[in-house]
C-alpha cells in the first residue's frame, strides 16, 4: 500500500470523503494513477534535529552594528569621514560620516556573547543564539534583497526557502498549510507576494498568508447567509454528488484527489480558526508575549500565534517585522535610533518569549529559529548631522537558534567598522545551505529539474558553514 | 582593471623573450608543471567542471567554459594563463596550496606565446552529448512519413487515429468507445473557446463537425487560444520588483495575439513579427506591437549591478524565444557550456549577439513607450518633432527672462511677449493638427545597424570578456544549412535572419514544437511531454511518426492553426471517451498510449470564465486596456503598498474574460493564483493542476463564487419559473450540458428542502432563492464542472 493510499485511508476515514472513494480506488486500480498528494511528509536526505524552522524576517534591514556586531573601534572614527574602497550611499543618498553606535553593548550569560541594549530580552537566550556576523548578499537594494534573502537569488519568480522545504518535507499537518507567512500591519516587505511565491513549482508549495485577527486565511470563513449546518449541508451535498460523478467515470485519482481537498478544507476551518484562538492561553502566556501591551501586542500575538502553528506540525512559518516602506520598516535612513528602538521594542520581549515558549513545550529540540534583515547598514551615517545609516550588503548579522544549532557563539567577523565581512564570509547562500542542512536536506541534491537544469535554493553556490552546527 | 589589462594583452603585444633562448619545452619543462599543480583536479582521475590538461586536444578545447585553456600565441586569450597568473581578479588557480611561483607561471607563458609546442598527439577526448546530439531525434530533418497500417480500419477517421491505435493494436489494446454527443459537445466548447455551450447553443447544434468550424470562427476561439500562447510567450502587465510598474500599453501585445488567433495568421508568420516585426521591410503597427515580444519580461528598475541586469534582460530574451520556438534549454549555457545538451557557452552568446541591439526605451526608471505607424507615418511625425523643436525652444527663450522662482512667474510675463508666445503656441497646435500624434505601442527598438561586438563571457560574469563572437545560431542545428545573416539595413536584421530561419518549413524544431503545444491544449499531454524541451533531457515522443507527420501537415497546410485544431477534432483519438480500463490504467496510468480521453482540470481562465458564463454575468467585451475585478483588502496585506496596489474596476469591468485581467507580477488575482495560473516571469510550457485545500476554500468561500451562485439562482428563477424542478434542470443544463438525472434530481430537490425548511424562519420570503444560492455554489464547486467529460 503506498504512503498516499495510507494517508488517504487515514485522513479519510473519518471524513465523508472516506471509504467509498478508497473502495472505488481499490476496484478500479486507480492508485496506479493516483495524483500524488503533493505535501505529503516525505523522509529527509539524513536525520536531523529540525523538523520545522520559523524565520523572524527583520523586514528592511537591521543594522549590524547597532544590533550583535560592537565594533568599540567605530568610537574611535566617529565623526571622521570613510575613505575605503566599499561604496556608501545608495540610490544617490548622501554619505555622511562614520558613526559609532548609539546603543551600549554588553555582554551576556556564561558565554558572553556581545548584544545591545535595544535587546533586553532576548539577550538572556546569548547561550543559544549563534550570531553569524559575516553575512554578504550580492546586492543593496530592497526589493533584490528580500528576494534573494527568500529565494537565493536577486531575480522574480524563483521558489522560496519556505516552499524548498515544503517540497522537500512535506507536511505533518494537511488540515494547515506547510508554510505560513504572516506580515506586519504596516504592509508586506517590498515586492509582495514574489517573497512567498512557489515559483516555477506546484502553487502547492506556495506561502498562505496567515492573519492574527479576523480569519486568519482568505477564504476561510463559511460565506455570509450561511450558517455552519448549510455549510456542511452544502459540503456533503458536494462530496455526494462528485462520488456519483466519480464512480461512473471508473475512477480516477485526479478527482478523488479534488474529493479530498474539500474535506481538507473544511477541517482547515477549523485547524487554522482554532490556531488563533488565544482564549484558552493563560494570561501569564499572554503577559510573557506582550499581548496586552500596545507596542508589543501585534508582534506578541503572530510569536505566540506561531506557537501553536509550529505545535500543530506546520512546516516553515514566516513572520515579518516591518512593512511598507522606509521609517514603517528597519530601514533607518533617517534616524535609526528612533527607528530600531521603535521595531526592536515591538519584537524583542515577543521573540523571547517564544523562544521561552519553545522550550517549555519541548519544540525547541525540533525547530529552528532564523533571525535576520536582507541585508545590514553602513558603519556611515546618511548626511551630516543624521543619525540614519544606509543600505549595507557587505556585512551583516544574522542569528540562528533551537534545533541542531550551537548556540553561545558569534562565526565570523566583520572588518573593525563592521562595514565588510571578512573572516569565515558567509553568503546569504551559504545561510541557505546550512539552514537545509539542518532540516536534513542536501542543498545539492534538494532539486528541481526545471528548464533544463536541476535547479537549487543555492543555484550552484552554497557552503554549510559547520560552525553553526552543534 | 581587468578589462585594461585584458585589453593590453588583447592588442598583439607580445612578450620579450631573452635573445637566441632555446624555445621552452613542453615534455621537460611544462608537463611537470602541470602535473604538479593541476592535474589533481584537471587529469586523467578527475575533470572538474570538464577540464582534462592531460591531453592536447582536451586542454586545447578546455572545460565546460566553453573557452580554450590554452591558445597558441595569445596567453592573454588562454584561461589556463589567466587563472594560474592571477590577471583574472575573480578566479586564482589552484584555488587553494601557494600556487605557481613567479617563474612556473613565465614558462606557461612563454611556451603559449612561442605557440605552445605539444608533441604527440595524445588523443582526442570525445564530448559523448556532442555525439548524441549529431542524432538526437528533434535535431534531425523531417521526412514524408506513410501512415501505418492498422487493422480495425473502421475506426480510422484520419490519418492521426492509424497512428494511435497502430501503437494500441500492438499491445492489442482496444481505444475507449467514443464519448456522448452531449459529452463532446461540451467538450468542443471548453476546449476550444473555454466556455460552456448555452442553452441555444445546445439545442442548435446540429453536428459536431458544423459546430467546430463555428467555434473556430468566433472571438471566443481567439481569446482562449490566445491565452495559451501568453503563457508560452511570459505575459505580464508589469514589472515586478519594488515598484512593479506597469508596462505602458503592453495589453496591445494581447489583443495583437488574439487578433492573430482570430484571422489564423499562419503561425510562420506570427513567429516573424514577434522576433522581427520591427526589423520588417514594411513594418506595420500590427507588427510593431508584436516585436514587443522582447519587451514582456520583469524588469528590474533599480538594479544593484548594471551590467548584469544588461545581460538578465537578454538572457530573459534568449531563454524565451529558445524555449518558445525551438523547445531547446539554451539558458544554461550562460555561464559554461550546457551541462547535458550539446549547446556551448560560445553558442548561447552568438545568440545573444542576435539580441545585441536591443534598447528599452526609458527614462530613468521610467519606460517609456513609442508611436505606431509605418514608416511614411512615423517619418512624417518625426519630420513634424523637428518642425516643432525649434517653436518649443523659441518660447522657452522668450520667457527665459522673466524666469523667477516664485510659483507663478508666467502671470509677469509682459502682454506683448504673451502674445508672441501664444502665436507660436497656435503654430505647434496648427502643426500637430495637421499630422496628428500616432497612436503608441510597448516594444523595445533597435536604433542602430551596427550593435557592439558580442564576447562569450567567462563564467556569465559581464566583466570577463572570452572570445568575440559573431551572431549565431548553435552549431548543433545547422540543418538543413545555417543560416547567412542579412546585411544591416536600418537595423542589424540579425533577429530578421534568425526569425526566417525559425520560421523555415524545413526546420527541424519549429514545426515539431508548434503541433506539440496544440496537441498538448487539446490533450492536457503532447506527444513529447516536455513542451518546451526537444533536446536531449527531454522527453522522447510517445508517438514520434505521429508528431512528425502532423508537422508536415502543418507546414503543408500553410501553417494554419485553425486547420489543424479541425484535423484533430474530428479525429477518433479526440472524441474518445475518458473510460477507465483497470488493465490498462494499471500498465499505463499516465495514458501515454492515449488509450481514452484524458482528464484534466480547466485552466484558472476557463473555471471562472465558465462560472460568470453560467451566472449569465459574462461580459462579453473585447480588447482595450486590462481590468482589475475586485479583490478583498486581507489578500492586499502582504503587499508594500496596499492602499494603492489594486485599485479594483466596476464588477460589469471585472466581468470580462479573465485573459483581461490585469496581470500584475506583485500580486497575481488570488482565484486566478490558487488555481495555478502559470508562472508569470518566465516562459511556461504547461499549466500545473494542484487541489490543495486552500483553494478548495477559494471556490466554496469565496466572494467571486458566492456572488455568481446569487446571481445564477436568481437567473434560474427568471429563467425557469418558481418550479424547484425546473430550476434545478435548467442548472445542469447550464453548467453540464446535459440534464441531471433521476437520482441527482432526487438528491438535489431533497436538498433543497431541507435547506428551505432551514431558512425559512430567518428570511420567510426568499427562502427557495437562499437554498437555490447553496445549490448553484455546489455546482460550480463540483468535479464535473471542472474536469470536462
Amino acid at each position: 500500500m503506498s504512503t498516499n493510499r495510507r494517508e488517504l485511508l487515514w485522513n479519510g476515514a473519518s471524513g465523508f470523503a472516506g471509504l467509498a472513494v478508497m473502495d472505488l480506488l481499490s476496484r478500479t486500480g486507480a492508485f496506479a494513477a493516483e495524483a500524488k498528494s503533493p505535501l505529503a511528509a516525505k523522509v529527509a536526505h539524513f536525520a536531523a534535529k529540525a523538523k520545522r524552522c520559523v524565520f523572524l524576517f527583520m523586514n528592511g534591514a537591521p543594522s549590524q552594528i547597532d544590533t550583535f556586531d560592537h565594533k568599540p573601534a567605530l568610537a574611535r572614527f566617529d565623526g571622521s569621514a570613510y575613505k575605503g574602497p566599499l561604496t556608501v550611499g545608495s540610490n544617490g543618498r548622501a554619505v555622511g560620516y562614520l558613526m559609532k553606535s548609539p546603543f551600549e553593548f554588553r555582554k551576556h550569560g556564561q558565554s558572553g556573547l556581545e548584544i545591545s541594549s535595544l535587546f533586553p530580552h532576548t539577550s538572556k537566550f546569548s547561550d543559544d543564539l549563534c550570531v553569524i556576523r559575516s553575512m554578504y548578499t550580492d546586492t543593496a537594494a530592497h526589493a533584490s534583497g528580500c528576494l534573494q534573502m527568500n529565494t537565493g537569488n536577486v531575480l522574480i519568480g524563483k521558489p522560496c526557502m519556505g516552499t524548498w522545504m515544503s517540497y522537500g518535507l512535506g507536511t505533518e499537518n494537511e488540515n494547515l498549510p506547510s508554510f505560513v507567512v504572516m506580515t506586519d500591519p504596516r504592509g508586506g516587505p517590498i515586492s509582495g507576494a514574489s517573497n512567498w511565491t512557489a515559483g516555477y513549482m506546484p502553487a502547492a508549495y506556495q506561502g498562505t498568508l496567515f492573519r492574527a485577527t479576523g480569519a486568519p486565511l482568505l477564504d476561510l470563513s463559511t460565506p455570509a447567509g450561511a450558517t455552519s449546518q448549510t455549510q456542511r449541508h452544502a459540503l456533503d451535498l458536494l462530496n455526494s454528488l462528485n462520488q456519483r460523478h466519480a464512480s461512473a467515470r471508473g475512477g480516477d485519482g485526479d478527482l478523488a484527489a479534488r474529493i479530498h481537498s474539500y474535506e481538507l478544507a473544511y477541517r482547515m476551518q477549523t485547524a487554522a480558526a482554532d490556531t488563533v484562538d488565544l482564549a484558552r492561553e493563560s494570561p501569564q502566556t499572554l503577559e510573557m508575549y506582550g499581548v496586552h501591551n500596545k507596542l508589543t501586542a501585534d508582534f506578541g500575538k503572530k510569536c505566540l500565534i506561531t506557537r501553536r502553528l509550529l505545535e500543530r506540525g506546520v512546516r516553515f512559518v514566516q513572520l515579518y517585522s516591518g512593512g511598507g516602506h522606509i521609517e514603517d520598516t528597519w530601514d533607518g535612513h533617517n534616524d535609526c535610533i528612533t527607528n530600531h528602538t521603535l521595531h526592536a521594542g515591538e519584537t524583542d520581549q515577543p521573540i523571547a518569549a517564544l523562544l521561552t515558549d519553545l522550550k517549555r513545550t519541548g519544540l525547541w529540540d525540533d525547530t529552528l529559529v532564523i533571525w535576520g534583515g536582507e541585508f545590514g547598514r553602513t558603519p556611515t551615517s546618511e548626511g551630516v548631522g543624521k543619525p540614519g545609516r544606509d543600505h549595507n550588503w557587505h556585512g551583516f548579522s544574522m542569528w540562528l537558534a533551537g534545533a541542531g544549532v550551537k548556540g553561545g557563539q558569534a562565526v565570523g567577523l566583520t572588518d573593525e567598522i563592521g562595514f565588510e565581512a571578512i573572516e569565515d564570509r558567509c553568503h546569504v547562500s551559504d545561510l541557505h545551505a546550512t539552514v537545509l542542512h539542518l532540516m536534513g536536506l542536501d542543498h545539492t541534491r534538494l532539486t528541481y529539474f526545471y528548464q533544463g537544469m536541476n535547479q537549487r535554493l543555492t543555484g550552484v553556490r552554497g557552503n554549510v558553514v559547520k560552525k553553526v552546527l552543534a | 582593471m581587468t578589462l585594461c589589462r585584458a585589453a593590453l594583452l588583447f592588442s598583439g603585444f607580445l612578450p620579450l623573450l631573452p635573445a637566441a633562448a632555446a624555445p621552452v619545452d613542453y615534455a621537460t619543462q611544462i608537463q611537470p608543471i602541470l602535473q604538479k599543480h593541476c592535474y589533481q583536479c584537471h587529469g586523467p582521475k578527475a575533470a572538474i567542471h570538464g577540464l582534462r590538461l592531460d591531453r592536447r586536444a582536451a586542454a586545447f578545447k578546455g572545460g565546460e567554459s566553453g573557452v580554450a585553456a590554452i591558445l597558441p600565441r595569445q596567453s592573454g586569450q588562454s584561461l589556463l594563463y589567466r587563472y594560474i597568473s592571477g590577471l583574472d581578479r575573480s578566479l586564482k588557480m589552484p584555488p587553494s596550496g601557494t600556487g605557481l611561483v613567479p617563474a612556473e607561471i613565465q614558462l606557461v607563458q612563454t611556451w603559449i606565446d612561442e605557440g605552445a609546442d605539444w608533441p604527440g598527439d595524445m588523443g582526442e577526448i570525445v564530448d559523448e552529448k556532442f555525439v548524441r546530439g549529431q542524432t538526437h531525434w528533434a535535431f534531425q530533418l523531417r521526412h514524408p512519413i506513410a501512415v501505418p497500417a492498422v487493422k480495425d480500419r473502421a475506426w480510422v477517421k484520419n490519418p492521426i487515429d492509424a497512428f494511435v491505435l497502430a501503437k494500441l493494436e500492438a499491445k492489442g489494446w482496444r481505444p475507449a468507445p467514443p464519448a456522448s454527443p452531449r459529452q463532446l459537445l461540451r467538450r468542443a466548447w471548453l476546449d476550444l473557446t473555454g466556455l460552456p455551450p448555452t442553452l441555444l447553443e445546445q439545442s442548435a447544434a446540429t453536428s459536431l463537425d458544423a459546430a467546430i468550424d463555428d467555434l473556430l470562427r468566433r472571438p471566443a476561439y481567439a481569446e482562449r487560444w490566445a491565452r495559451h500562447w501568453l503563457d508560452v510567450v511570459r505575459y505580464g502587465e508589469s514589472n515586478g520588483y519594488e515598484r512593479d510598474g506597469h508596462k505602458p500599453q503592453v495589453w496591445k501585445f494581447r489583443d495583437y495575439v488574439i487578433q492573430s488567433f482570430e484571422q489564423d495568421k499562419p503561425f510562420n508568420r506570427f513567429i516573424i513579427e514577434q522576433l522581427a516585426g520591427d526589423e520588417l521591410d514594411e513594418p506595420t503597427p500590427a507588427t510593431l506591437i508584436a516585436s514587443g515580444y522582447h519587451r514582456l519580461g520583469p524588469w528590474d528598475d533599480e538594479p544593484s549591478d548594471p551590467p548584469t541586469d544588461r545581460y538578465d534582460q537578454l538572457d530573459d530574451m534568449l531563454a524565451t524565444t529558445s524555449q518558445s520556438f525551438l523547445g531547446l534549454t539554451l539558458a544554461c549555457a550562460r555561464c559554461h557550456n550546457h551541462k547535458f545538451e550539446p549547446l556551448t557557452a560560445a553558442d548561447y552568446y552568438s545568440m545573444i549577439a542576435i539580441l545585441q541591439g536591443l534598447e528599452r526605451p526609458r527614462n530613468g526608471r521610467t519606460e517609456l513607450d513609442r508611436p505606431i505607424g509605418t514608416l511614411a507615418e512615423l517619418e512624417r511625425q518625426q519630420a513634424r518633432d523637428a518642425r516643432i523643436a525649434p517653436l518649443t525652444a523659441a518660447i522657452a527663450k522668450l520667457k527665459e527672462p522673466f524666469k523667477t522662482k516664485e510659483k507663478n512667474w508666467e502671470d509677469a510675463i509682459p502682454a506683448e511677449t504673451k502674445r508672441q508666445v501664444t502665436s507660436i503656441e497656435l503654430q505647434i497646435a496648427e502643426t500637430k493638427r495637421e499630422t496628428p500624434d500616432l497612436p503608441r505601442g510597448y516594444f523595445m527598438e533597435e536604433l542602430k545597424p551596427n550593435p557592439p561586438p558580442a564576447h562569450v563571457l567567462l563564467r556569465g560574469k559581464p566583466g570577463a570578456l572570452g572570445q568575440e563572437v559573431a551572431p549565431a545560431i548553435p552549431a548543433i542545428l545547422s540543418k538543413p544549412e545555417a543560416p547567412a545573416f542579412l546585411p544591416p539595413a536600418r537595423t542589424s536584421r540579425r533577429r530578421l535572419t534568425l526569425a526566417n530561419w525559425i520560421a523555415e518549413d524545413r526546420n527541424p524544431l519549429t514545426a515539431r514544437v508548434i503541433v506539440n503545444r496544440v496537441w498538448m491544449w487539446h490533450f492536457g499531454e503532447g506527444l513529447v511531454r516536455t513542451p518546451s524541451d526537444f533536446g536531449l533531457m527531454g522527453q522522447r515522443p510517445t508517438h514520434p511518426e505521429l508528431l512528425d507527420w502532423l508537422a508536415n501537415w502543418l507546414v503543408d497546410n500553410g501553417w494554419s492553426l485553425k486547420k489543424l485544431h479541425r484535423l484533430i477534432l474530428s479525429s477518433n483519438t479526440w472524441r474518445m471517451s475518458k473510460q477507465a480500463v483497470p488493465e490498462y490504467l494499471a500498465q499505463d496510468p499516465e495514458n501515454r498510449l492515449f488509450w481514452r480521453a484524458p482528464y484534466k482540470r480547466l485552466e484558472a481562465e476557463a473555471i471562472r470564465d465558465s462560472i460568470l458564463a453560467v451566472s449569465g454575468r459574462l461580459n462579453p467585451a473585447m480588447y482595450g486596456p486590462s481590468v482589475f475585478p475586485a479583490v478583498q483588502p486581507q489578500a492586499l496585506e502582504g503587499s508594500s503598498d496596499p492602499d494603492k496596489i489594486w485599485k479594483a474596476s466596476s464588477e460589469e469591468d471585472a466581468s470580462r474574460r479573465s485573459i483581461y485581467v490585469f496581470v500584475k507580477r506583485s500580486l497575481i488575482l488570488p482565484m486566478l493564483e490558487m488555481l495555478d495560473l502559470c508562472d508569470t516571469a518566465r516562459s511556461s510550457a504547461q499549466r500545473m493542476t494542484t487541489s490543495v485545500p486552500t483553494q478548495a476554500l477559494t471556490l466554496f468561500n469565496g466572494d467571486f463564487v458566492n456572488q455568481q451562485a446569487r446571481y445564477l439562482a436568481a437567473r434560474l428563477r427568471a429563467e425557469a419559473g418558481p418550479d424547484r424542478r425546473a430550476q434545478v434542470t435548467l442548472a445542469y443544463r447550464l453548467a453540464f450540458a446535459r440534464p441531471a438525472e433521476p437520482a441527482e434530481l432526487r438528491e438535489t430537490l431533497t436538498f433543497l428542502e431541507k435547506e428551505e425548511a432551514s431558512v425559512r424562519e430567518a428570511d420567510p420570503g426568499n427562502a427557495t432563492l437562499r437554498a437555490m444560492e447553496q445549490l448553484a455554489r455546489v455546482i460550480f464547486n463540483m468535479n464535473e464542472f471542472v474536469y470536462v467529460d
